[in-house]
This record gives structure tokens, sequence and C-alpha cells, in this order.
């Protein structure tokens, strides 16, 4: 019986048992050296690109979004600013005109003022140079009555002429 | 069936050449599969990169389903290699099968126990191992007079309960399958004509069947030893 039990354990064949077992652990080594590992890594990295990817388009989305922002702003800034250049420039206008017309007034006035004592210098000029006239023609006839020796009648009516040529000029 | 098998006496033990020879080849088709669709691995997979990663897709969602806390990771290559040689064992009785001399070669290597028990072997020392290496000695012991102390044999009994189900589910089926068509073959010889005429459709609707039978095996072997494996590595 204890025969037949160890002849039938014999008939069985566990080296089947061990077989399968070292062929199954070679194909896992092979698989995973030729197609498991570059694959799973493969697969990772993949994975890895996509997210990093995803992060990536994140960032800039946010990066374009702020970006826009800031370009509103600054043409909502530059809309202003324009508004103030015009404002600030009719201003500047506006106080030049007057300055320029003022200017205009003061130098007109001027120009009146420097004529008007021009003239009043002119007349003063006129005056002193007749008063050297009258006095050199007096000195003049003050000779000439020198060297005619007239009498005083001669010489009445010689001053009395004189003054009225005098006059006559004067009055001309 | 009646088949008869080469056996070969080497360091004491039995070899059957017939399943020794089956296992080299369905090992070797796996692994030419495998290689063929590895040769270009790009960042933008083209299409045989493609199928390879919806099988390890497939087969890490069978790890996922059963460690949804991603501790699995470590068992996914396991579960794609023992998935893909599972499913080429059982196609390949079908495919083809080698009889020189009245002895078969060559035919589904899961249509023996041994070898199904092999399979099995593999994941349930694997459950064993990685549940020592988690809890200790001591707590991997201890795990089996858990929930409650008089569980413990239970618990012991479910041990061999789960190797002899696991393997013997698979054996079944795919044995099963072989034998039937083998009947279905032996149909078609008995009379003539007629009767061959009449088992060709007989043939092709149980071979469809078996291919289908094939897939769903490997699926639940697979699985069941996620399962194992997760059972072992949780404590309850």
């Amino acid at each position: 019986m204890a025969g037949l039990l160890v002849l039938g354990a014999n008939q069985v064949a566990l080296g089947d048992m061990l077989f399968i077992l070292v062929s199954f652990i070679v194909l896992a080594v092979l698989v995973k050296h030729f197609a498991w590992g570059p694959v799973t890594k493969m697969m990772d990295a993949r994975s890895e690109k996509i997210s990093g990817d995803l992060d990536y388009a994140d960032q800039e989305r946010s990066r374009a979004e702020k970006l826009a922002k800031d370009r509103e702003d600054a043409l909502k800034n530059s809309r202003a600013e324009a508004v103030g250049i015009v404002n600030k420039a009719k201003e500047s206008g506006e106080t030049q005109k007057k300055s320029i017309v003022s200017d205009a007034h003061s130098e007109a006035e001027e120009v009146r003022q420097r004529a008007k004592s021009d003239a009043e210098k002119a007349k003063q000029d006129a005056m002193s140079d007749a008063q050297n006239d009258i006095a050199s023609l007096s000195l003049e006839i003050a000779s000439k009555v020198i060297s005619k020796e007239l009498n005083a009648d001669d010489q009445k009516s010689l001053i009395d002429s004189y003054i009225k040529e005098l006059t006559v000029n004067e009055t001309k | 069936m009646d088949d008869k098998y080469k056996f070969i006496e080497f360091l004491g033990l039995r070899f059957n050449v017939a399943n020794d020879l089956s296992v080299l080849v369905a090992g070797a088709l796996v692994f030419i599969l495998v290689f063929a669709l590895s040769r270009k691995i790009t960042l933008r997979p083209g299409k045989a990169q493609n199928v390879l990663e919806w099988m390890i897709d497939f087969t890490n969602s069978i790890v996922k389903s059963a460690m949804p806390d991603g501790s699995g990771k470590q068992f996914n290559l396991y579960a794609f290699v023992l998935f893909l040689f599972i499913f080429v064992s059982n196609q390949l009785g079908l495919i083809f099968q080698l009889k020189i001399g009245g002895f078969t070669y060559v035919k589904s290597p899961t249509s023996n126990p041994l070898i199904t028990m092999g399979l099995a072997t593999i994941s349930l020392l694997l459950s064993h191992y990685y549940a020592v290496k988690k809890f200790g000695f001591g707590g991997y012991v201890s795990n089996y007079a858990r929930p409650v102390k008089f569980l413990l044999p239970i618990n012991l009994l479910e041990e061999f309960t789960n190797f002899l189900t696991l393997s013997l589910r698979l054996y079944g089926n795919i044995f099963a399958g072989e034998v039937l068509l083998a009947l279905i073959g032996s149909v078609a010889k008995s009379v003539g004509a007629v009767t061959f005429i009449a088992a060709i459709p007989l043939a092709m609707v149980w071979q469809g069947f078996s291919v289908f039978i094939g897939a769903i095996q490997a699926y639940v072997f697979t699985t069941l030893s996620m399962v194992y494996i997760s059972r072992k590595l949780e404590q309850e």
C-alpha cells in the first residue's frame, strides 16, 4: 500500500511545478527588461509631461490674463493722460496768449513813451538851437554894429528890423 | 483524455514533456508578443505601443480594483505577465496541438492541474511573502486569529481552499474545453461525411466559446490572485 502510494506520487510529474515556477520567473524578468520597464517608464514620463504641460498652460494663461489687464489699465490711463495733456496744452496756450498780448501792450506803451520823449527831446533841442541861433545872431549884430559905427537911430532901426525879422522867422 | 505523454526523470523529479514544452511555447509566445510590441517606445505612442499600453492599463486596473490605495503598484508587473501567460496558454491548445507517434507534445499547459497549481503557488507564495514583509512574522501569524480567535481553523483551511479553487478552477475550465473539443472531433470521425459536416458548426461554436472562456479565466485568475494578495496585506 505504502509502495503504491509512493509509486502514485512518483507518477505525478512534480517537476512540472518547478519547471513552471522557473520559466514563469524567467519570463517575468525578460518581459520586465525588454517591454515592461521601457513602456512603464515612458508612460510615467508621459503622465509627468502632461501634468507639467497643464501646469505650464495654467501659468501661461494667468500670465496672459495679467498682461491683458495691464494693457487695459494702461489704455485707460493713457486716455486720461491724453485728456490731461490736451487740457494742459490749452491752458498753457491760454497763458501764453495772455502773456504775448500783455507783452505787446507794454511794448507798444514803451514805444509810444519813447516816441513821446523823443519828440520832447527834439523840441527841446530845437529850442536850444534857436536860442543859440539868437545868441549868435545877437553876437553877429553886435559885431556888425560895432564895425559899422552906427548912430542911435540907425542902431535902433537896425535892431528893430532884426527883431522883426526874428519874429517873422519865429512865427514862420 | 486518453492522451499519452512522454516523461523524463531528472534529479529524481518527473517532468512531463508535453507540459514543459507547452509552457515554453506559451512563454515564448508571450515574450515575442510584448517584445514585438515594445520595439519603438516613444512619448507619442505608435500603434504597437498603444496596444501594449492598453494591455498594461487593463492589468493595472485589475490590481487597482483589488488594492485601490495604490499599494499594489509592485504587483503590476506580476499581474501583467500572469494575465498574458494564462491567456496565451489557454488559447494555445485551441490553436495548435502537436501529437507525434501517439504522444502529445504541445497543448494548453493550463489543461494540466500541476501547471495551474504551480501558478497558484506563485500567487500564494507572493501573498505570504509580502504579508510577512509588511507585518513581520509575528503579525503575519497573528493575522490567522483575526478578527476573532475561533476563526483560526477556518482561516487555516481557507489557505488550502484558496489554493485548490484558484488552481482547479482554471484547470477544470480549460481541460473541459479540450475534452469537449476532442469529443466533437471523435463525433466527426465516427460515421462519415454526415457527422463530419454536422460537427463543423459545433466545433466552431465551441472553439469560439473556448476562446471566450480562456480570456475570462485568465481575468479571473489574475483578479483572484490580486484579491488573495490584498487580503493578506490588510488586517481585519
